[in-house]
C-alpha cells in the first residue's frame, strides 16, 4: 500500500513546486499528476480490500498513538480518498481552458486536495483541528479569487464563523486531553469506557458538537453555506468542490466521532430530529431563491440534512444509505454547480427568471443537468433513488417515514422550479457571450452519467465500495417510484399555489447577521449541553 | 483556578462575539477565545515543582510537553488566520467604506440588487 502521508503532503508539495516553477505546461502536468492519484488511490482501495479486516494504521514518524500522528485506512475513508481524487480530476479537466486558471489559483486547490484527505484520513483530534484550520483559510481565500466581483463580506462571514467554530473544537479537544491524556480516536474510545462518571463527557462532546454541526450545516448554524457556496466571486469548480467535496469532510468527522462518544452518551434522536428540520428548511429555502447558484447552495443544506437523518436512525441499512447518499450527492452536486456555472456565463445573469431554452443553447450542458436533476430528486433507476430509498428504510415509524417523504417533496419541487430553465425562450436573450469550451460540456455530460450509473449499479458498487449487501426490494422500490410520481405531481401544484402567494418573498428576505450566529452558537451549545445533562440526568 | 480564568475568558470572547457589531471587536474576541483554549491546554500540564520540558531535564521531572508542542502548533495557526482576518478586514473597510457588521450586510444586499 501507498502510505496515507503521501496522499496528504504529495498534493501541497506539487502545488508549491508549480507556483515556484511557473513554467508553461502548469496545467498540463496538474492533470497528469491529478490522473495519477486517482491510479493511487484506487490501488490502495484493492489492496486494501484484499487485507483482513480491510484496515490498515500508519503511525507516522515511528511514534506510537498515544503520542504520534495516526493515519487510518479503512474501506469508508478509501472510498472518500477515491472520491476526492476523482473528482479533483474532473474539476481540473474542466477548468483546463478556463481563464482564471493561474499558478496561484493552482496551488490553493492542490493544497486543498491535501488537506481534505488528511481529515478523511486522520485518526487524531488536534489533528483534525490542524487541517480544519488550514483549509479554512484556503476556502476564503478560494471564494473570493476572481477580483473583479470580489464579496469580500461573504468570505470574511465564512472565516470568522468557521474559525469560531474551530476554537469550539479546540477547547473539546482540550476538556478530553485533560481528561484521558491522549487524542488519538481509538484510544479515546478505549479510555472513556474507563471513566467512571460518563457525565464528564457532555461537556467536552458540546463542543464538538457545536463546531461539527456549525461545519456540517445542520440548521440553526447554516447560514455560511449558501453565502460561501454561492458567492457569485467564486468560480464554479470552486463552487462545485465546496459543495461536493468539502462539506462531506464535516460530514465525515460528524459520524465518526459520534461514534466515539455513543456506547456512552446517545444523541441520534436529537439529530434525527435537527437532520430532519434542516432538509425541511433548506430546500424550502431553496425554493425561495431566485439566484440559481444559491438555489443549488440551499438544497446543499437540505441534502446535508437528508444524509443528518439516515446517519442517525441506528439502523444499519440507513446509515450505509447515507454514507452513498454522501458519494451520490457529490457527483450530482457537483455535476449541477459546474453546469449552473456555464449556464450563468453563457447568459451573463443568474437570476432563474431570464434563463430561457438552455435545452437548445447548449443540448449537452442541459442533458447533464436534466441527469443530476434526476439523481438530485430520486427519480427511479438513479443515483439519488437507491440511497434515498435505502435511508428510508431505517424511518422506524410513521411520523420519521412521513417526514422524510415531506423533505424529499420539497426538493423535487424545487428542482422543478430550476427546470424552467429548460423552457423555450419567448425572446431570444440580447447578449450572447461566446461559449465555453467543448471541454466543459463533456466533463459535465460525464459526470451527469455518473449519477445514472450509480443508480442502475448501486447494488454492485456497494458491494465493490463497502463489501455491504444492501437488499432491495422490487415490489416497495417500485412503492417508492409511485411515490415519486405523485410527489412530482404534487410539486406541480404546489409550485402555482406558492407562485400566487408572497411566502418565497418573505423567506427570501431572511438573513442573519454575524451576531445572530454568534447568538446561535451559544445557543446550540448551551441546549445539547442541556439535553445531555437532563437525559443522563439519573445515571 | 486558570480552568476557571479560562472558562471565564472564552465566554467573554463568545460574548463579544454576540453583541459587537464592529468587524475588528470580533476577530479580537476570537483571538480572546484562542487565547483562553491555550491557557486551559497548557494549565492542563502543569504540576507544581515540575520543571519546562527544555534541556536536560530528566522525563520524570518535567512537565506533560505535550501541550505545549500541540499549543505552539495552534499558535502559530491562530496567528496565520488573524492575519488573513485582518488583511481581508481592511479590504471590507475600503469596499464598503464602514466596519459595523450590519450595515456592510445592508450594503452588501444593496450592491447584489
Amino acid at each position: 500500500m501507498i502510505p496515507g502521508y503521501v496522499f496528504v503532503l504529495t498534493p501541497i508539495i506539487f502545488g508549491i513546486l508549480l507556483f515556484l516553477l511557473n513554467h508553461g505546461h502548469a496545467k498540463q502536468s496538474a492533470l497528469l499528476f491529478q490522473a495519477s492519484l486517482v491510479f493511487a488511490s484506487f490501488y490502495n482501495f484493492v489492496k486494501l480490500r484484499a487485507l483482513d479486516p480491510p484496515l490498515s494504521m500508519e503511525c507516522l514518524g515511528g511514534w506510537s498513538s498515544t503520542i504520534g500522528i495516526t493515519l487510518k485506512w479503512d474501506l469508508v475513508s478509501a472510498v472518500f480518498v477515491i472520491l476526492t481524487t476523482t473528482l479533483f480530476f474532473f474539476l481540473f479537466v474542466f477548468d483546463y481552458r478556463s481563464g482564471h486558471v493561474d499558478r496561484l489559483f493552482l496551488m490553493l486547490f492542490c493544497t486543498l486536495q491535501g488537506l481534505i484527505i488528511g481529515i478523511f484520513l486522520t485518526h487524531d483530534f488536534f489533528n483534525v483541528f490542524v487541517l480544519y484550520e488550514v483549509s479554512t483559510i484556503i476556502v476564503s481565500i478560494l471564494i473570493m479569487f476572481q477580483k473583479d466581483k470580489q464579496f469580500i463580506y461573504d468570505g470574511m462571514f465564512y472565516l470568522l464563523t468557521n474559525l469560531t467554530a474551530m476554537v469550539f473544537f479546540l477547547f473539546g479537544v482540550a476538556l478530553l486531553y485533560r481528561m484521558l491524556g491522549v487524542l488519538d480516536f481509538a484510544l479515546v474510545r478505549e479510555r472513556m469506557a474507563l471513566l467512571s462518571d460518563v457525565r464528564s463527557l457532555i461537556l467536552p462532546y458540546a463542543f464538538f458538537l457545536t463546531a461539527l454541526s456549525l461545519k456540517t450545516a445542520i440548521l440553526p448554524l447554516f447560514s455560511w453555506l449558501p453565502r460561501a457556496h454561492a458567492t457569485p466571486s467564486a468560480p464554479s469548480t470552486v463552487s462545485a468542490l465546496l459543495s461536493g467535496l468539502f462539506v462531506k469532510n464535516s460530514l465525515y468527522l460528524f459520524f465518526r466521532i459520534r461514534n466515539i462518544f455513543d456506547p456512552f452518551l446517545g444523541m441520534t434522536e436529537f439529530f434525527l430530529f435537527l437532520g430532519w428540520l434542516t432538509a425541511f428548511f433548506g430546500a424550502l429555502l431553496a425554493l425561495s431563491q431566485k439566484d440559481i447558484k444559491l438555489i443549488l447552495a440551499y438544497s446543499t443544506v437540505s441534502q446535508l440534512g437528508l444524509i443528518t437523518m439516515g446517519l442517525n436512525m441506528d439502523h444499519d441499512l440507513a446509515f450505509w444509505g447515507a454514507i452513498y447518499h454522501i458519494l451520490n450527492h457529490a457527483v450530482f452536486k457537483s455535476t449541477l454547480f459546474l453546469s449552473a456555472g456555464i449556464i450563468a456565463e453563457s447568459y451573463g445573469t443568474r437570476d432563474i427568471e431570464k434563463i430561457r431554452g438552455v435545452g437548445r443553447r447548449m443540448p449537452l450542458v442541459a442533458a447533464a443537468t436534466i441527469l443530476a436533476i434526476l439523481g438530485i430528486t430520486g427519480a427511479p433507476f438513479f443515483s439519488g433513488s437507491m440511497s434515498k430509498y435505502w435511508i428510508a428504510y431505517g424511518t422506524k415509524d410513521a411520523l420519521t417515514t412521513l417526514g422524510f417523504f415531506i423533505a424529499n417533496f420539497w426538493t423535487i419541487t424545487c428542482f422543478i422550479r430550476y427546470s424552467t430553465i429548460f423552457l423555450d425562450a419567448q425572446t431570444h436573450p440580447t447578449k450572447s457571450s461566446p461559449l465555453s469550451p467543448t471541454m466543459q460540456h463533456i466533463t459535465v455530460f460525464v459526470m451527469g452519467l455518473l449519477s445514472l450509473f450509480g443508480g442502475l449499479f448501486a447494488r454492485e458498487l456497494t458491494i465493490f465500495f463497502f463489501g455491504k449487501h444492501l437488499p432491495l426490494d422490487p415490489l416497495s422500490y417500485l412503492q417508492k417510484g409511485g411515490i415519486f410520481l405523485v410527489s412530482l405531481f404534487g410539486g406541480f401544484l404546489a409550485l402555482r399555489v406558492i407562485k400566487r402567494s408572497k411566502i418565497l418573498e418573505k423567506i427570501r428576505t431572511l438573513d442573519l447577521s454575524f451576531n445572530d450566529v454568534g447568538i446561535l452558537m451559544f445557543l446550540f451549545f448551551s441546549l445539547s449541553f442541556l439535553y445531555l445533562m437532563v437525559k443522563y440526568a439519573f445515571l | 483556578m486558570a480552568d476557571v480564568v479560562s472558562f471565564v475568558i472564552f465566554f467573554i470572547g463568545l460574548y463579544a462575539l454576540m453583541v459587537k457589531k464592529h468587524v475588528l471587536k470580533s476577530i479580537i474576541a476570537l483571538v480572546i477565545m484562542e487565547t483562553a483554549v491555550i491557557l486551559y491546554f497548557i494549565a492542563g500540564g502543569f504540576k507544581e515543582g515540575m520543571l519546562p520540558p527544555i534541556g536536560d531535564v530528566l522525563p520524570e521531572r518535567m512537565v506533560d510537553p505535550l501541550p505545549q508542542a500541540l499549543m505552539i502548533t495552534a499558535i502559530v495557526i491562530g496567528i496565520a488566520s488573524t492575519a488573513v482576518a485582518l488583511v481581508m478586514y481592511i479590504h471590507l473597510h475600503r469596499k464598503y467604506g464602514t466596519e459595523d457588521w450590519e450595515e456592510v450586510m445592508k450594503k452588501r444586499i444593496e450592491k447584489d440588487a
